[in-house]
């Protein structure tokens, strides 16, 4: 038999590790840089908890039974798993509350896809308690800084930001006639044309209006505003304007923005406006990070359907890692020893792991190594040969009475 | 350089008259001596990639290439994330069961419960009997699927038809029709929402044709 991770997991080994910790910590200090407090949920939610009245499809959730007729599954995002804990851990706090996440997410892949991964590293921010144009703003320019922070540049060449707002679409959408919403949903959700060439003639023109509202934010607003609009549509569009002058006037003309009106998102708790963050690879475009504003999604868990506005977003971390990797900015290696502390004889062990110890104590940066070696008396080539390979560039020599003789490799 | 992936086979000539309709020119993939699967139009303002026609919808799902030309009966048996932006109107066929002339089955829910079906396309047809609420056992084939019948291996076949003389010529008959299919012009989704390579004002040119 031959042990492998299962199909869709993955191993990170150390140095896998080393650059993915220099993502999550370039993030979080940006994310602390804004006020933001790091909150750990269950891996393991109640299935309930996860698909949030049905607004997440459950076909990509890993069940597990739990106790009893409990039914369990591991989380496939983090916004309703932390929208659950503030309703109901953290009755009586004050709002607007500030909080953000590194954690691991599981989503079941299709049957048609083979092998494609399951388990995936996330890392994100929700603003919960916020309804303000300003919170719509602040997440999104928190997002643009947390992706300067790591070295990606705004623009065709790094990342760019397709705008939708769930609400207006979802409006847009209600004024076809109810028999022909499916076949106009379908046909905006997937930029299917053809299909949506079969509607009757007037229908068409409709759809294919929606379908294409998408490019420059100015031109595209501008040409919604020339159609008639309910008023609700029109503060809508009206708030949308304004986001993009608040983002235009807080990070300088080149907030890197497409707005796109035919966008939808897999989860359905989206209540205001969802974007998908694109960083350009030398393979193509692909999708980095998403988000959205729910402002009915924390009523979900309240006992008594109180809710509160909430605006998030979250970055894929694997994605991320292969877009730097292509552009090297990551770590090579992962750190090494500094020293490596080795006894001449084996009594002299106990005075050697003393001499590692207060060497620890006095440089708390350093990674000491001991040698395990128990030859009478040591084999110095050995231990040479070792630290050489290891790239150690000090060896401590530690004799019976905790004498130290250091010697430096080139 | 935008990149656009052509199918080998029936519909091969037809997107190449249709690309050079629009000033890109990939007739050299026409020629008996090509070997490359890969081009550029003299112009320098696209790229071809040759592909089978079932890995059009992969290259261009994965977004190695922005465009890609293919069988709707592919986008049907494959279901892949592209963007459908036209009907080509060519490479019209249809997928269909068919049985031998001599079959007591003049219609697919006549066929007995538990009947064998062979086919290449594996998903429509599942999903065709399925719709029928009819068990059948499909058996994938990768080619001369009309020896199912005429072996005895299948009581039936689910295949494309185009003109209808592969299967005369085999003494089997068409009982129903899936669906109609011709060419269609895919996109990447993402590149098509950001307009990657000016990819919206060659699809807009291609409409207009």
């Amino acid at each position: 038999m031959v042990y492998q991770s299962p199909t869709g997991a993955r191993d990170l080994l150390p140095l896998e590790v080393a650059q993915k910790r220099w993502i999550e910590e370039h993030l979080q200090r940006v994310f602390h840089s804004w006020g933001y407090h790091r909150i750990i949920t269950s891996t393991l939610e109640r299935l309930d908890t996860l698909m949030a009245k049905g607004a997440i499809d459950s076909r990509t959730v890993f069940h597990i039974q739990g106790v009893g007729e409990e039914l369990l599954g591991l989380r496939p995002e983090l916004t309703a798993s932390i929208a659950r804990t503030v309703v109901t851990r953290m009755d009586g706090v004050s709002f607007p509350q500030r909080l953000y996440y590194t954690a691991n997410v599981f989503r079941r892949s299709s049957a048609s896809t083979h092998n494609s991964q399951q388990e995936f590293y996330q890392a994100g921010v929700e603003l919960l308690g916020a309804g303000e144009l300003a919170a719509d703003a602040e997440v999104l320019l928190l997002l643009a800084e947390s992706l300067e922070s790591l070295g990606v540049c705004p623009g065709e060449t790094g990342w760019q930001l397709l705008l939708g707002e769930a609400s207006l679409t979802e409006s847009l959408l209600r004024e076809f006639p109810p028999e022909w919403q499916p076949q106009v949903r379908w046909g905006i959700a997937h930029l299917d044309r053809v299909l949506l060439a079969t509607l009757p003639l007037n229908l068409q023109t409709q759809a294919m209006f929606l379908l294409d509202l998408r490019g420059e934010p100015r031109h595209i607003l501008t040409k919604l505003s020339h159609t008639p609009l309910t008023p609700a549509q029109a503060v809508t569009l009206e708030r949308l304007e304004s986001l993009v002058d608040l983002l235009e006037g807080a990070w300088g003309p080149k907030f890197p923005l497409v707005v796109d009106l035919s966008l939808t998102q897999d989860f359905a708790y989206y209540t205001g406006i969802i974007f998908e963050v694109i960083g350009h690879t030398p393979h193509g475009p692909r999708v980095i990070g998403q988000g959205g504003r729910y402002d009915q999604l924390l009523g979900v868990y309240h006992p008594r359907g109180e809710t509160q506005p909430g605006i998030g977003f979250s970055l894929h971390l694997e994605e991320l890692h292969q877009m730097l990797s292509a552009a090297s900015q990551l770590p090579q290696c992962s750190p090494g020893p500094e020293a490596l502390v080795a006894a001449l004889t084996p009594p002299a062990q106990p005075a050697a792991f003393a001499v590692a110890r207060e060497h620890r104590r006095t440089h708390p940066q350093a990674r000491v190594v001991m040698d395990l070696g128990h030859e009478q008396p040591v084999d110095r080539e050995r231990v040479l040969a070792y630290a050489r390979e290891q790239q150690i560039p000090a060896v401590l020599w530690v004799d019976i009475q905790g004498q130290v003789s250091p010697e430096f490799l080139d | 350089m935008l990149t656009i992936a052509l199918p080998k086979g029936a519909l091969l000539g037809d997107s190449i008259q249709l690309l050079q309709r629009v000033g890109l020119d990939f007739s050299s993939f026409l020629a008996p001596e090509n070997r490359q699967l890969q081009i550029e139009d003299p112009t320098c303002q696209a790229r071809a990639l040759l592909v089978r026609t079932q890995d059009v919808p992969v290259y261009v799902g994965y977004g190695q290439a922005q465009l890609g030309i293919v069988g709707y009966d592919v986008l049907r048996e494959k279901t892949p994330q592209v963007a459908q932006l036209m009907d080509l109107g060519f490479g019209q066929c249809r997928l269909s069961v068919a049985v031998k002339a001599t079959s007591p089955y003049h219609t697919p829910q006549a066929l007995p419960p538990y009947s064998r079906v062979a086919s290449k396309f594996v998903h429509c047809a599942h999903e065709y009997f399925q719709q029928l609420n009819l068990p059948v056992e499909i058996i994938p084939l990768y080619g001369s699927v009309e020896l199912g019948p005429i072996t005895g291996m299948s009581e039936a076949i689910v295949d494309l038809v185009s003109s209808g003389k592969t299967l005369r010529e085999n003494g089997l008959v068409e009982i129903e029709i899936l669906f109609q299919s011709t060419a269609r012009l895919i996109a990447h989704p993402l590149s098509y929402r950001l307009n990657t390579h000016n990819l919206q004002s060659w699809s807009n040119q291609l409409a207009e044709l």
